[in-house]
């Protein structure tokens, strides 16, 4: 007897649930479908989505706390002092190791590094996934004057130094402390037109 | 039911038309070639249309029911050409035959697939006066020939040399096998109501009663638990989920289809289709009424019995009740998980086939009181 | 009579064993052999869950054995452990176990604040961590769901759910800016405070998500052929299950009352578990054995209901606070070792830690819950048919990030 009652319910449990998961499916066969065709339409991305950095170039003050902090080394920077003034040469994050993890941009003092909301990484050639984060190369007009005062206030302690030791040393020469900084002004320009 | 068609010499619809059309100095023979050379292509032309649609059906069809779109970009309105991009690009491809592979049986698989459902559609009608073959058997006939699309599938797990495609095709033949038998003994069901093994005229025979009412299955109630024995084999024939274990895609990568690519490929998809159709097509036929809806029943009743309007009244209508039965095994694939082999073994034997002959003795019961009350 | 006696000659040749069977026939040991296939479930097939390769012998249909290889994923992880700093590990440990990466980061974290003795956790932090890592269990049953329905052959249930995983990813993006590897709940704490709303919206996911759970109920599990692939299938009884070591939702579906978050609990789960907002939900054979595929797949399902009522109690009593103890910024963690086990979707997920005092670890040992439950899988399988493997691999839940690290 429970033979023929497991033979009946299993035929009734079968159509039973092929009809419930008809309903189901033929539910949401009549709805609207819930995705967005990409890239005609596009999702919000939230704030505080971790994707491509960007520097805040002005701020960094090239202290190499996101570089100790990136797990996999992948954040180089160069930059050349003059006094207080930063010139820099390349920040770049190399993306083929990066993964976006978020932790270079707690360690920053200034805050001048954040993870922004692009994530399209489409290159032809590996070496074009080497960023270079740098807003502009070389430095704002402001800076340079600033850079070049720098530079002369340098050059002129080197100079007043060099004459001092040179008067030590021998008679008194033609004095040439007023070549120097007309020399690294010169030398100077031909830099910062580049 | 006698029709009121005179008798021709070859029963094709189309060499009917030609006759009168062919000039004196064409020898008899040259105008029964032509209507051959047409009526297959013409059945081409359906054979592709059809696997064309469903393939974009398909695609829909599954998009919706999973939340999503589908095909959007090619062609414009819901991707509609998108068929046609793929077709080019599998014509396009690279055609391998695998090393070690039997290139003959490789090769001729799927032609021999396809030839089978080429052979059963010269029984489907168009219209009581567009038809390919005219027969008196023509139930039987599509049943005999759509068995022969096992040896194609089987030649082709064999000849792949792998194993995962032998596999699908050991799980083919025992599977097709078995559920033959619930196919052809659901079917006996409506052929004892409506009395005949012709699709015309068993069309025929569901005429009246507001085009609706004389279905099969309001003829004869022990029809409808007939029909869903009948769905089931189908599905198995036809190797549609629930039952596409020869094809498991998550098991077997692709059964007995792995290592086809290219046209070959899209030959056993086409077969697919087709054979869908089919099924839809005698399921329509036998159970619900064929040619009849509200519309013929209404041109009937205003006396048109032929000519185009008719035709093509009922071509439409039983094309879309094939492929609303389409449509419905497009749902359940989607709905229901696979089979075991098994268990599928299981259930054709042990469940759809008794309760297949269990149906045929009820419906002979109730053919017997259903006359001798009549009388 | 013998061979010789009936005089046939012939090109069949019987073998000369025999035996009597109890009923009195002779039965003839026929000379006829058959070679078992011996088949690749390779390393890119659809149904193993990654990259793991299970070599397969059958006799037909029957699987006779089965022997897994692994390592494909491997990416010495704990190598690496050994050589970078405590803080900068952190990511590395979401990308085992990719699916549940916030346990797998709470798992980090607890084990070296067991080392920094003192060390506060501020109660939101807590209580973040917990909403987190609850949600991320019902993302990770969620997928175990929907890829356990792609391998048995229903192909919508998995749509369905990653419907409701977009919507905890998304929770996820809006928190800390990633969709899968999170690197979030961190040493001392979380990363960052919630963004306004973002408590709102966990609640408005609870309450949408029982209805949505009940249909994913109704369509797949539910489902008499499911049911019937599914039940009296790779059967693993409790003793079995006891020696062989599993943990997490293959225990519990085995019948075995043991659950980390009541029994060894960690953060505040004594305390949820005594105000009774989530019981541990056990296989019962319902449908089939005890300790059966189908168990296994209902005592996920299951436990994502468990989660909401979690989520529901902490979103409860949530308070305004700071989100990170006082770390410093070079972190040196004090000498000792330890190991912290956390109750992870798929197991016990367990980290040993030995440090000398120092910047970096001196061993970071990881026990992934996958790879010790992986083990049964050369018990179980022999036996059945092939397609009751997939079931069987597909029920064990196993991530080869977790397996392979």
């Amino acid at each position: 007897m429970t033979a023929t009652k497991e033979y009946i319910g299993n035929i009734w449990d079968a159509l039973k649930s092929t009809v419930v998961g008809m309903r189901i499916t033929g539910k949401y066969l009549l709805k609207k479908p819930i995705t967005v065709q990409y890239p005609d339409e596009r999702l919000p991305i939230p704030d505080r989505y971790r994707g491509i950095h960007y520097l805040e170039q002005e701020k960094c003050i090239d202290c190499l706390a996101c570089a100790r902090a990136c797990p996999i080394d992948c954040i180089e920077m160069d930059a050349i002092r003059h006094g207080k003034e930063l010139e820099w040469v390349s920040f770049t994050l190399d993306y083929q190791k990066c993964m976006f993890c978020e932790l270079c941009v707690y360690p920053c003092p200034k805050d001048c590094i954040h993870m922004g909301t692009e994530f399209a990484l489409v290159t032809t050639d590996r070496s074009e996934l080497n960023f270079d984060l740098l807003s502009y190369k070389g430095m704002a007009r402001e800076a340079k004057i600033r850079m070049r005062e720098a530079d002369a206030k340098k050059a002129a302690k080197e100079a007043a130094k060099k004459a001092a030791a040179d008067e030590k040393t021998a008679e008194a020469d033609a004095p040439s402390a007023t070549d120097g900084p007309d020399e690294a002004r010169a030398d100077s320009d031909g830099e910062g037109a580049g | 039911m006698q029709s009121t068609e005179p008798t021709q010499s070859s029963g094709n619809a189309i060499l009917t038309l030609l006759e009168p059309l062919a000039p004196e100095w064409v020898p008899g023979w040259l105008v029964g070639l032509t209507a051959i050379g047409v009526s297959v292509g013409i059945v081409t032309g359906m054979i592709a249309l059809i696997a064309m649609f469903s393939v974009w059906l398909e695609r829909k069809v599954s998009a919706h029911i999973q939340c999503r779109y589908g095909p959007m970009y090619p062609g414009g309105w819901h991707g509609w050409a998108v068929v046609l991009a793929d077709g080019l690009k599998l014509i396009m491809k690279e055609d391998m035959v695998p090393k070690g592979a039997d290139r003959v049986l490789f090769v001729l698989a799927p032609a021999l697939v396809l030839a089978s459902i080429f052979g059963a559609m010269a029984a489907f009608p168009f219209a009581p006066g567009f038809y390919f073959a005219r027969m008196d058997l023509g139930i039987f006939m599509i049943l005999a020939i759509t068995s022969t699309t096992t040896i194609g599938v089987v030649m082709a797990g064999w000849a792949s040399n792998s194993k995962w495609s032998l596999f699908g095709a050991m799980r083919e033949a025992a599977q097709v096998v078995a559920y033959e038998i619930p196919l052809g003994i659901s079917l006996m069901v409506p052929l004892m109501t409506l009395g005949t093994f012709s699709l015309l005229e068993a069309s025929e025979a569901q005429a009246g009663g507001f085009g609706i009412f004389r279905w099969a299955i309001f003829q004869n109630p022990v029809c409808i638990p007939a029909f869903i024995i009948f769905w089931i084999a189908a599905l198995a024939e036809t190797k549609r989920a629930p039952f596409d274990l020869p094809e498991a895609e998550s098991e077997l990568v692709a059964g007995f289809m792995t290592e086809y690519s290219g046209i070959r490929w899209s030959f056993f998809f086409m077969e697919e289709y087709a054979a869908m159709f089919l099924m839809s097509v005698v399921a329509a036929v036998f159970f619900f009424g064929g040619f009849e809806s509200p519309a013929t029943w209404i041109l009937r009743a205003n006396g048109v019995e032929g000519g185009i309007v008719f035709g093509l009244v009922c071509a439409v209508t039983i094309v879309l009740k094939a492929f609303f039965g389409v449509f419905l095994m497009m749902w359940l694939r989607w709905t229901l998980p696979r089979v075991r082999i098994d268990q599928v073994m299981t259930m054709g034997y042990k469940y759809l086939t008794p309760l297949a002959l269990l149906l045929v003795l009820l419906a002979g019961v109730w053919q017997t009181v259903a006359v001798a009350i009549e009388n | 009579m013998t061979i010789e006696e009936t005089g046939q000659k012939g090109s069949i040749q019987l073998g000369t064993e025999s035996r009597i069977l109890p009923s009195g026939e002779r039965e003839f040991m026929l000379d006829v052999a058959t070679s078992d296939i011996e088949l690749n479930m390779g390393p890119q097939h659809p149904a193993t869950h990654g990259v793991m390769r299970l070599l397969i012998r059958t006799d037909g249909e029957l699987v006779t054995g089965v022997q897994p290889h692994l390592g494909f994923l491997h990416r010495c992880a704990e190598k690496i452990g050994e050589n970078v700093e405590w803080l900068q590990y952190l990511p590395y440990t979401d990308r085992y176990d990719y699916l549940a990466a916030m346990n797998n980061n709470l798992g980090y974290s607890l084990a070296v604040e067991k080392l920094m003795t003192g060390l506060e956790i501020p109660q939101r932090a807590t209580h973040l961590r917990t909403i987190c890592a609850e949600l991320n269990r019902i993302a990770s049953h969620l997928i175990a769901f929907g890829t356990y329905g792609l391998d048995i052959g229903a192909f919508t249930p998995f749509f369905y759910a990653f419907r409701e995983r977009e919507w905890i990813q998304a929770l996820f993006e809006k928190i800390c800016g990633a969709r899968l590897t999170y690197s979030y709940i961190r040493i001392g704490g979380v990363f960052n405070d919630s963004p306004p709303g973002w408590l709102q919206e966990v609640e408005r996911f609870c309450d949408v998500f029982e209805a949505k759970w009940q249909e994913y109920y109704d369509l797949l599990i539910l489902n008499h052929i499911f049911v019937k692939r599914t039940a009296n299938v790779g059967v693993i009884p409790p003793a079995m299950a006891r020696d062989f070591a599993l943990t997490g939702p293959m225990l519990r579906a085995s019948g075995i009352d043991f659950d980390l978050r009541r029994d060894m609990p960690y953060m505040d789960y004594g305390e949820i578990y005594e105000a009774g907002a989530f019981q541990i939900p056990l296989g019962s054979g319902e449908k089939g054995t005890v300790g059966d595929c189908w168990d296994r797949i209902y005592v996920r399902m299951k436990e994502m209901i468990e989660s909401l009522g979690i989520v529901r109690w902490c979103l409860g009593s949530i308070e305004d606070g700071p989100v990170i103890g006082d770390i410093p910024k070079v972190l040196r963690v004090p000498n000792g070792e330890c190991y912290v086990g956390i109750e992870n979707p798929r197991g016990e997920l367990g980290h040993y830690l030995h440090s000398d005092g120092g910047k970096i670890a001196i061993r970071c040992r990881v026990r992934g819950p996958s790879f010790v439950n992986l083990a049964v899988l050369e018990d179980i399988m022999p036996g059945t048919l092939l397609g009751d493997s997939i079931a069987i691999v597909g029920s064990i839940d196993i991530v080869i990030g977790e397996t392979d690290r």
